[in-house]
C-alpha cells in the first residue's frame, strides 16, 4: 500500500442517466499536498468529486482513500471514513443558523468544541453571525461556512468544488489565505476555475478535457506551459 | 424578515375575516359562535396530526404520501375495534381507551415503516412510481379494512365511551363536548413538542437540512436513509394517532381517509410545502374555514354538502391565488 | 403503377397489424360464434335481450369501455408522463352530462343525444385544459392533487344534488332505439367496439406524428424538451384535453350500457381501474391498455366466486379490489413495465443473444 497518497483515482467511468460524463479520469493526490482540477466548463471537474464522494458513482475504475476503497460505499460511509466536501453554489442550509450548520457536520459529540478555535481564527465573521440563519450571510461568508463545515469533523480529504466562484477579489485572497491555512491540517482536492487562484494555492495540478484525465504535474512547471495551458484552458 | 411579516399579516387577515363573518353569522349567539370556533379548532388539531407528516415526510423525501388519510382512517378503526372487543369490557374503560391509542400508534407506526423500507425505497430513482403506489396503498388499506370490518359505519356508543367523552360544558348556554377540547389540547401539545423537536435537537437540525438539500446532508456523513425511514414512520403514527383520538367523536368509516387527505394537503399546499410553521398555521385556518362554512351552510342555505367540499374548493382557490403558499419557497 | 403502390401499401399496413386486425375480425365474428356454439342468438332470445351469446357481448361491452378509459389514461400518464388521480371525472362528468341532455332537459332523444355528446365532451375538454393551465406549470405532484381534489368534489357535490337524485341517481329511459342496448344489444356491441378501435387507431397515429414525439420526450426528460425549444406546456394541455374527452365518451357509453346516471360513475373506482389497468398491462405501450383492461375485467368476472384452500374459504368477488391493489403493488415493485412492457423485453433481449 502506497501510503503518500491519499487518494487515488484510477481511470474511473461515470454515467449520468444515459451520458457518459467521465471516460477514464486518473487523479492521485499525495498526503499534505494541495491538488487541483483544471479544465473547461464541462469537462467532468465536478462530476469528478461527486464520484469520489458517492454521489454520482463509478460504473468502472478503481477509487481509495488510504488504500481502502471507496467504490459501491453510500456517500455517507464515504465521509464518515474522512472525506470532507464543500460542494459549488455555496451550498450551506440557508435556514439553519450558523452554529446548526456547523452542529450538523459533527460525527462525534465534542467535533464542533474541539474546531471552533480554529474555525474562529480563520473565520472570524462566522462568530459574528453565529445565530443568524445561513441564507442571512454574504456571499463570502456562505463559502467560508460551506468551508469550516468541512473542518468541524477530523477529515483525511477536503473536496472543494470553485471556491472563488462569483466572489469579490478581497474575499478570495482571504480565502487563499484560508484554504493555505488549512491544507497544513488536511489534504485538499480543488476545482477552480481562476487560473490564477489555482497557481497560487495548487501545488500540483490534474487537467481533465472532454472527461478524461489528460495531463498532470506541478503546478511550479504548469504556469510556464503556454503550450499545454493554451490548448486545454485557453487562457493566456 | 419582511416576506414573514407580510405572510403573518395575510394570516391574520384570514383568521380575523373567519372570525368575524362567523360572529356576523350567528346574529349574536354567542355560545353558537364559540361553539363553530372551537369545532374549528377541534377540526384543525385532525388536520394537523395528518398534514405534519404530510408536510414533513414531502419536504424531506420529495413524497406526497396519499395513503396519509389512510394511516389516519386505520387509526380509528383499530382505536375503535379494541375498545370495543368483547374481550376487553372487563377492563376499565379509562385504562381501555389509552391503551386502544397506543396500540392504533403502534400499528400506525409498523405499516408506515413496512411502507417506507419494503414498497417505496425500492423506487427513490422513479419518483412517479412512489406516487402511484401510495395512491395504491391508500386503496388496500381501504380494501382491507373493508375485508375486516365491512361497510357500515361505527359510531360510538355513548353507553360504554370513555368517562371525559360524555360530560360537556356550557359555553354562553351552548354546549361543547369536554373530549373536543381535550383533543384540541393534545394537538397543541403536539405541535409545540414536534416544533422543538424540529428546532432544538440533533435529529430535528437534520430533518430541516435534508428539507433543504438532503444530498449534502449525506456528504455529511449522515445515512439520510435512516432519517427517511424515521420521519416516515413517525408521521405515519402520528396521523394513525390522529385518529385514534378522533374515533370517539367521529366513529369509525371508509370515507375517513379521503375526508381527512384532502383537508391535509389543503393545509400542506396552503402552509407551503415542507414548511412546519405554515402546517401548524394552515391546520388551523384550514379547520376554522370548514366549521364556518359549516355553520352557515346549515344555517342559512340548509345543506350539508357546502362544508364537505370546502376542503378542495380551499385547494382550488390556493392553487389558483398563491400556488407556493403562505410559507412556501417554490412550487415549480 | 400508383394503383400497384397503393396496393402494396396498403398490404404494408394489413402485415403490421395482422395481430390487431385478427383480433378485431374475431371481436366481429364473436357473437356469433358465440351463439353458433350455444345455439342462443345474438339478437337475443325471444325478443328480450338474454342468452349466452347477449351476456358475453355485455362482459364485452364492458372490457371496451374500460378499454377506451384506460387508453385515455395511458395517453397522459403512459406517453406524456402526467399523473392524474382523478380521471373518474371526465368520465363521471360526461355520463352526467349526456345522462342531463337525455333526461332533465327535455329534449327528444336523439336532439338530446347529440347534444350531450357534444356538450360531455366539450366540456370535459375544457375542464381537463383548465386545470392543467392551473397546476401544469408547478411541479407534477399538483396536477396529481388537483385532479384528486376535483374529482372528488365533483363525487361528493353529485352524491347530494337533488337535481340528480343525489345518492340513487336517475335511470335513462329516453334512449333513440338505435343505441339502446337493451333493444339492439349487438349494434351496441359493435358501436363501442368502433370507439375502441377509432381511439386505438387515433392515438397511435398521434403518438407515431411529430406532436406525439414531442409528447414521448416530456416523458422522458421534460427539462431537455424545454431546451430543445419546445413549449411543453401546449403539448401537456393537448394530451391531457385529448385524454379527458376520451374518457367522457366512455363515461356516456357506460351510462347508456347501465341506462343509469349516478355518483357511482364518479368515484375512486374509474380513477383506480384505469391505472391499475395502464400499470399492469404496460405503461406507454400501444396494446398494454387492451391487456389490463381485458386481463382484469374477464378475470374479475371469471373469478367471481368463492374458492376454499384447505380450511380458507376465499371469496374472490368481495375482495376483489383488494386483490387488485395487492397485484398492482406487486406489478409496480417486480414489473413496472407491465405485461406488454415486459414481454417485449424479455422477446427483444431474446432476439438479441440468438442474432
Amino acid at each position: 500500500m502506497d501510503t503518500s497518497h491519499v487518494l487515488e483515482v484510477q481511470s474511473i467511468h461515470t454515467f449520468i442517466g444515459q451520458f457518459h460524463i467521465l471516460e477514464g479520469v486518473t487523479v492521485t493526490v499525495p498526503r499534505g499536498s494541495i491538488t487541483v482540477l483544471l479544465g473547461r466548463n464541462g469537462a467532468g471537474k465536478t462530476t469528478t468529486l461527486r464520484s469520489i464522494m458517492g454521489l454520482t458513482p463509478p460504473l468502472q475504475g478503481s477509487i481509495t482513500l488510504n488504500g481502502e476503497s471507496l467504490i459501491g460505499l453510500a456517500p455517507y460511509r464515504i465521509a464518515q471514513m474522512g472525506v470532507g466536501y464543500v460542494p459549488e453554489h455555496r451550498a450551506i442550509f440557508k435556514d439553519l443558523t450558523v452554529r446548526e450548520n456547523l452542529i450538523i457536520a459533527q460525527r462525534s459529540a465534542r467535533d464542533l468544541e474541539r474546531r471552533s478555535d480554529l474555525i474562529f481564527e480563520l473565520f472570524p465573521d462566522l462568530a459574528k453571525f453565529y445565530h443568524l440563519p445561513g441564507g442571512n450571510l454574504s456571499g463570502g461568508q456562505q463559502q467560508m461556512l460551506a468551508i469550516a463545515r468541512a473542518l468541524v469533523p477530523d477529515n483525511q480529504l477536503l473536496l472543494v468544488d470553485e471556491p472563488s466562484e462569483g466572489l469579490a477579489p478581497v474575499i478570495i485572497e482571504q480565502l487563499i489565505t484560508a484554504i493555505r491555512r488549512l491544507s497544513e491540517q488536511v489534504t485538499v482536492l480543488l476545482v477552480e476555475q481562476n487560473f490564477r487562484v489555482a497557481s497560487l494555492l495548487a501545488d500540483r495540478y490534474v487537467i481533465i478535457d472532454d472527461g478524461q484525465s489528460v495531463a498532470s504535474g506541478l503546478m511550479a512547471e504548469l504556469v510556464h506551459d503556454e503550450a499545454l495551458i493554451q490548448k486545454y484552458l485557453g487562457v493566456a | 424578515m419582511p416576506q414573514t411579516r407580510s405572510t403573518l399579516m395575510i394570516v391574520m387577515a384570514l383568521t380575523l375575516a373567519l372570525l368575524l363573518f362567523s360572529f356576523f353569522t350567528s346574529r349574536g349567539d354567542l355560545g353558537s359562535f364559540g361553539t363553530t370556533i372551537l369545532s374549528g379548532l377541534f377540526l384543525g388539531m385532525l388536520y394537523f396530526l395528518v398534514a405534519a407528516g404530510l408536510s414533513i415526510i414531502f419536504g424531506l423525501m420529495d413524497i406526497l404520501n396519499f395513503a396519509q388519510g389512510a394511516y389516519f382512517m386505520t387509526g380509528a378503526y383499530i382505536t375503535f375495534a379494541l375498545f370495543h372487543l368483547p374481550a376487553f369490557q372487563g377492563v376499565d374503560a379509562n385504562l381501555r381507551f389509552p391503551s386502544a391509542v397506543a396500540a392504533a400508534t403502534a400499528v400506525g407506526a409498523l405499516l408506515g415503516l413496512l411502507l417506507e423500507r419494503g414498497l417505496l425505497r425500492p423506487l427513490y430513482a422513479r419518483p412517479i412510481f412512489q406516487l402511484v403506489l401510495t395512491f395504491g396503498v391508500a386503496i388496500i388499506f381501504g380494501e382491507a379494512l373493508k375485508a375486516i370490518w365491512g361497510t357500515a359505519a361505527f359510531s360510538w356508543s355513548p353507553i360504554n365511551s370513555f368517562g371525559i367523552h360524555q360530560s360537556g360544558f356550557e359555553i354562553f348556554g351552548r354546549q361543547f363536548g369536554t373530549y373536543r377540547l381535550f383533543v384540541i389540547a393534545v394537538g397543541l401539545v403536539l405541535i409545540v413538542l414536534i416544533g422543538l423537536l424540529l428546532q432544538r435537537t440533533r435529529t430535528g437540525i437534520i430533518i430541516r437540512a435534508g428539507v433543504e438539500d438532503s444530498e449534502m446532508v449525506q456528504a455529511l456523513g449522515i445515512n439520510v436513509r435512516a432519517v427517511f425511514t424515521m420521519v416516515f414512520t413517525l408521521g405515519c403514527a402520528v396521523a394513525a394517532f390522529g385518529g385514534a383520538i378522533a374515533a370517539p367523536f367521529l366513529g369509525a368509516n371508509l370515507g375517513m381517509g379521503n375526508a381527512f387527505l384532502l383537508p391535509a394537503i389543503a393545509v400542506v399546499v396552503l402552509g407551503g410545502l415542507g414548511s412546519y410553521m405554515g402546517t401548524a398555521i394552515g391546520s388551523l385556518l384550514v379547520g376554522l374555514a370548514v366549521a364556518v362554512v359549516a355553520k352557515f351552510s346549515t344555517e342559512f342555505l340548509n345543506q350539508t354538502v357546502w362544508s364537505s367540499i370546502t376542503p378542495m374548493l380551499l385547494l382550488i382557490l390556493i392553487l389558483l391565488l398563491r400556488p407556493s403558499g403562505l410559507f412556501g419557497k417554490e412550487s415549480r | 403503377m400508383a394503383n400497384e403502390s397503393r396496393l402494396a401499401s396498403w398490404r404494408r399496413v394489413v402485415q403490421e397489424n395482422a395481430p390487431y386486425l385478427a383480433i378485431v375480425i374475431f371481436l366481429i365474428v364473436f357473437p356469433h360464434l358465440v351463439g353458433w356454439i350455444t345455439g342462443d342468438s345474438p339478437f337475443g332470445v325471444g325478443g328480450r335481450p338474454r342468452g349466452q351469446s347477449v351476456f358475453w357481448q355485455s362482459v364485452l361491452i364492458e372490457v371496451f369501455i374500460l378499454t377506451i378509459l384506460t387508453m385515455s389514461y395511458n395517453l397522459i400518464f403512459g406517453f406524456t408522463g402526467v399523473i392524474s388521480f382523478g380521471h373518474a371525472l371526465f368520465f363521471g362528468l360526461g355520463g352526467y352530462i349526456l345522462g342531463g341532455a337525455l333526461e332533465l332537459v327535455g329534449l327528444s332523444p336523439e336532439v338530446g343525444l347529440l347534444a350531450g355528446v357534444a356538450v360531455g365532451v366539450i366540456v370535459c375538454g375544457v375542464l381537463g385544459f383548465a386545470m392543467g393551465l392551473v397546476t401544469l406549470r408547478l411541479r407534477g405532484v399538483y396536477f396529481a392533487i388537483f385532479t384528486l381534489a376535483i374529482a372528488e368534489m365533483f363525487f361528493i357535490y353529485f352524491g347530494r344534488l337533488p337535481l340528480t337524485n343525489a345518492e340513487d341517481g336517475f335511470s335513462l329511459n329516453a334512449l333513440p332505439d338505435l343505441i339502446n342496448p337493451t333493444r339492439n344489444r349487438l349494434t351496441y356491441y359493435y358501436l363501442t367496439l368502433f370507439f375502441v378501435v377509432l381511439t386505438f387507431v387515433f392515438i397511435r397515429r398521434l403518438m407515431h406524428s411529430p406532436t406525439g414525439k414531442v409528447m414521448l420526450a416530456i416523458r422522458e426528460n421534460e427539462g431537455r424538451a424545454q431546451t430543445i425549444g419546445f413549449n411543453t406546456l401546449r403539448y401537456k394541455l393537448l394530451a391531457i384535453s385529448l385524454s379527458a374527452m376520451m374518457a367522457s365518451g366512455a363515461g356516456m357509453l357506460h351510462v347508456i350500457l347501465n341506462k343509469k346516471v349516478g355518483p357511482e360513475i364518479l368515484g375512486v373506482t374509474y380513477t383506480v381501474d384505469p391505472l391499475l389497468m395502464t400499470i399492469i398491462g404496460g405503461v406507454g405501450t400501444f396494446s398494454g391498455p387492451i391487456v389490463g383492461a381485458a386481463g382484469l375485467h374477464l378475470s374479475e368476472r371469471v373469478l367471481n366466486r368463492q374458492f376454499v384452500i384447505g380450511p380458507l374459504t376465499i371469496d374472490v368477488g368481495q375482495n376483489w379490489s383488494l386483490i387488485l391493489g395487492l397485484i398492482f403493488v406487486l406489478v409496480v415493485l417486480v414489473f413496472p413495465k407491465g405485461i406488454i412492457g415486459t414481454w417485449t423485453q424479455w422477446r427483444t433481449r431474446r432476439r438479441s443473444s440468438i442474432g
